[in-house]
C-alpha cells in the first residue's frame, strides 16, 4: 500500500468539506476572535495537498515505484 | 465548546481511515518480525515522520502549548537543544550499530554487546515505562476531553484506546507507523492555522515581544541565574541536563524512537530517518509553542478572552491549546483541531504500545519464558501483548488521575531510566573496553542515584521523601540535575568496574562497537542522500533559529 493514497484522500475529503463550510455557511458558528473565512482558505490548502499526495502517487505508480507489499 | 455536526463528520471520516489504514495492512503480517519490526520494509519518508510522529503525544502538544505560556519561547529548548543534537547524533554514530548488529530491539542490542543482566533491567524497566507513558497520555487526553466538550472520561479513554487497539492489533508495527504520518499530517494541518491566527492576532511576533516581559521572548539571554527566567534554570543545568544527559538519553536510547528507525529498509534510510526527522522537528515550535505564548499576549489585550483558570484559582496552562481554539475556530476547522488533539494521542499511544510489544515479545518472553518455540507462536504472542499492553496502559490512566502535573511526572520517570542509559550505551558503543559487569553495575547504581536525588531534595515543595538536602528553584532544574547526577554515577562506575573486570575478545564484538565495525559510506549516494550534508544544513538552520531568538 501506497500512504500517500488513503492520506491524499483524507485530505482531499476534508479539504471539500471545509470548503464547503466556507462556502455555504461561513457566519454558522462563527468564531470570537476571527473574522476571517479560515474554513475556506484552510480547506483550499488541504486540498491541494490532498491532491498533491495522489498525483504523486500515481506518478510513482506510472513508473513503476509504487510502494507495494 | 460544543462540537457541530460536521466536526463530528470530520472525527468519523479520521476514525475510518485509519482503521482502514489498519485493515488493509493486515494481510501483510505472516512472521512476528513482520508484526513487530514491519519486516524491516518501510520507506524513509515515511519512518522519518513517524520517528517524530511517535513522540509527538496528547501530552506533548497540550503541555508544549501550556510550558509556551508559562515559560515562553525558552520551552523551545526542548526541540532545539533537547532534540535535534541527539537525532543528529543518534542518524551519524549510533544507527549503524543498531541496524548493523541485527538486534531486533534496542535490549537485546544490549544483550548482544554487554549481557543476560543488562538486557533484562533495560527490558523491565522500558517495559514499565511504555506503560506509564501511554496511561499518562491516556488520561491527559480523558480530563481534556471531559473539561472542553464534557465527553464522559470513561468512554473517551475507553473508546480511543479501542481504536489504536484495533489498528496496532491488525497491521502491527506497520499500521502504527503508517498512522503516525498521517496523524502527524493532520496534526500540523490542523494546528498551523491555529499557531498563525493567534500570533497574527497579538500583533506578529514583534508584537508579542512588546506586550510581555523580556524573559519571556528570549530563549537564551535570561540564563545566567535561576532566578532570572521563568523557567528557574541556569545554563548549565540546561546544557548539561537536557540538552544533554535528557535529550541523548532519551532520542538515542529509547526504543520507542529507535524502533521506528529500525523499521527502515535499508541501513542508509535507517541513518537518514532521524537526519531527516530534524527538518520539521526543528519548526514544531512554531505550531506547538507559539500558540500557548499568544494566548498569554491575548489575554491582555482586552479583546474578551481570558487566560482559562483552574477550579482553586490559579492559571490552568494544560486549557491554553483548547481555550484558543474556541476563540479562532468556527465549526468544520474545530473538528480538525480536536481531531488533530485525537490523532497526537493515538500516534503517542500506538508508539507506547508496539515498543511495548515487541520488548516484552522478544526482551522477555522469548527470553526469560518460552524460548525456541516457533515463529508463529512469538507472533500470536506479539499480538495478545498488544490486547495487554493496552489494557495495562488503561489501568494506568487511572492510576494518574491522582497525580496533576503530568509532564513533570513524565520528565521525572525519563531522568530515571534515561539518564543513566546513555552513558552505558556512549561506553559501549565507543569504548570496547567496556565489560558486561561494569555497564551493569553503573546502570543501576545510576538509576539508584537518581532515585536517591529525587528523594533528597525538593523542588516546589515535592520529593525530599527522604530528607532535604537541597532545593532547587524549580522542579525543571530538578529534573535536569537528577539525570547529571545520574549520568555521571553511570559514567564513573562503568569505568571503574571495567578497569577490574576481563573485557570480551574482539571478535566477539564486531558490528557491536565502534573501531570493530564497518561504518558504511555511500559515496555513490546522491548529496542529499548522504548523512554529512544533510547535517551541515541542520545545524546552519538550527545556529539561525536559535540566535533569531536568543
Amino acid at each position: 500500500m501506497d500512504l500517500r493514497v488513503p492520506s491524499g484522500w483524507f485530505f482531499t475529503l476534508v479539504g471539500l468539506i471545509l470548503i464547503g463550510m466556507g462556502l455555504f455557511a461561513p457566519h454558522a458558528y462563527a468564531a470570537p476572535l476571527t473574522t476571517d473565512n479560515v474554513n475556506l482558505y484552510t480547506g483550499a490548502c488541504m486540498l491541494v495537498f490532498g491532491l498533491f499526495l495522489l498525483l504523486m502517487a500515481w506518478r510513482a505508480t506510472q513508473r513503476g515505484t509504487g510502494s507495494n507489499p | 465548546m460544543k462540537l457541530a455536526p460536521v466536526d463530528y463528520v470530520i472525527l468519523a471520516l479520521y476514525f475510518a481511515f485509519v482503521l482502514g489504514i489498519g485493515w488493509r495492512l493486515r494481510k501483510r503480517i505472516s512472521s512476528s518480525g513482520d508484526f513487530l519490526m514491519s519486516g524491516r520494509s518501510v520507506p524513509v519518508w515515511i519512518t522519518s515522520l513517524a520517528f517524530i510522529a511517535a513522540n509527538l503525544g496528547a501530552v506533548e502538544l497540550i503541555g508544549m502549548a501550556a510550558s509556551g505560556a508559562k515559560y515562553g519561547i525558552m520551552t523551545a529548548h526542548f526541540y532545539w537543544l533537547g532534540a535535534i543534537p541527539a537525532m543528529l547524533f543518534m542518524g551519524i554514530f549510533m544507527m549503524p550499530f543498531y541496524y548493523g548488529s541485527k538486534a531486533r530491539s534496542v535490549p537485546e542490542y544490549l544483550k548482544m554487546r554487554f549481557d543476560e543482566k543488562t538486557r533484562a533491567f533495560n527490558a523491565f524497566s522500558f517495559a514499565v515505562m511504555t506503560i506509564f507513558s501511554s496511561g499518562i497520555s491516556m488520561y491527559a487526553l480523558g480530563l481534556l476531553l471531559h473539561l472542553v466538550l464534557g465527553w464522559s472520561f470513561d468512554v473517551s479513554v475507553l473508546a480511543s484506546a479501542a481504536i489504536v487497539l484495533a489498528y496496532t492489533f491488525l497491521g502491527g508495527l506497520t499500521s502504527a507507523i503508517y498512522n503516525e504520518v498521517l496523524q502527524f499530517l493532520l496534526i500540523v494541518m490542523g494546528f498551523a492555522p491555529l499557531a498563525i491566527l493567534s500570533v497574527s492576532k497579538a500583533g506578529g511576533w514583534q508584537g508579542m515581544v512588546s506586550r510581555l516581559p523580556p524573559n519571556m521572548t528570549h530563549a537564551w539571554s535570561y540564563m545566567g541565574s535561576p532566578t532570572e527566567n521563568p523557567m528557574g534554570v541556569e545554563i548549565f543545568g540546561m546544557v548539561a541536563g537536557l540538552g544533554f544527559v535528557l535529550s541523548f538519553g532519551y532520542w538515542c536510547t529509547n526504543f520507542l524512537v529507535v524502533q521506528r528507525a529500525m523499521a527502515a529498509d535499508s541501513m542508509s534510510a535507517a541513518r537518514r530517518t532521524p537526519l531527516i526527522g530534524t527538518l520539521p522537528k526543528m519548526f514544531l515550535p512554531f505550531i506547538v509553542i507559539m500558540p500557548g505564548i499568544a494566548a498569554l499576549v491575548l489575554s491582555k489585550m482586552n479583546l474578551g478572552y481570558a487566560f482559562p483558570l483552574k477550579a482553586t484559582g490559579g492559571p490552568d496552562y494544560d486549557q491554553a491549546l483548547t481555550t484558543l481554539m474556541a476563540q479562532f475556530y468556527p465549526a468544520g476547522l474545530l473538528g480538525v483541531g480536536m481531531t488533530g488533539l485525537m490523532a497526537s494521542f493515538m500516534s503517542g499511544m500506538a508508539g507506547n504500545v508496539t515498543a511495548f510489544n515487541t520488548v516484552f515479545t522478544y526482551d522477555i518472553y522469548q527470553s526469560y519464558i518460552r524460548p525456541g518455540a516457533p515463529d508463529r507462536h512469538y507472533l500470536t504472542v506479539g499480538r495478545v501483548t498488544t490486547v495487554v499492553g493496552v489494557l495495562l496502559s488503561i489501568a494506568a490512566a487511572y492510576l494518574a488521575t491522582r497525580y496533576n502535573n503530568i509532564m513533570d511526572l513524565l520528565q521525572l520517570v525519563f531522568g530515571c531510566v534515561n539518564a543513566p542509559l546513555f552513558a552505558t550505551f556512549l561506553l559501549g558503543m565507543f569504548w570496547k573496553r567496556t565489560t558486561a559487569h561494569g555497564a551493569f553495575s553503573g546502570l543501576t547504581l545510576g538509576t539508584l542515584a537518581a532515585v536517591l536525588t529525587l528523594s533528597s531534595t525538593t523542588a516546589e515543595g515535592k520529593g525530599g521523601w527522604i530528607a532535604n538536602l537541597y532545593t532547587f528553584p524549580s522542579q525543571m532544574a530538578q529534573n535536569f540535575w537528577i539525570a547529571i547526577v545520574a549520568f555521571t554515577t553511570c559514567l564513573v562506575i562503568s569505568l571503574a568496574v571495567s578497569m577490574f573486570t576481563t573485557p570480551r575478545t574482539d571478535k566477539d564484538m564486531e558490528g557491536l562497537v565502534y573501531g570493530l565495525t564497518k561504518v558504511p559510506h555511500d559515496a555513490t549516494a546522491k548529496w542529499y542522500q548522504r548523512p554529512a550534508p544533510l547535517t551541515v544544513i541542520v545545524v546552519i538552520l538550527l545556529l539561525i533559529l536559535n540566535i533569531w531568538f536568543r
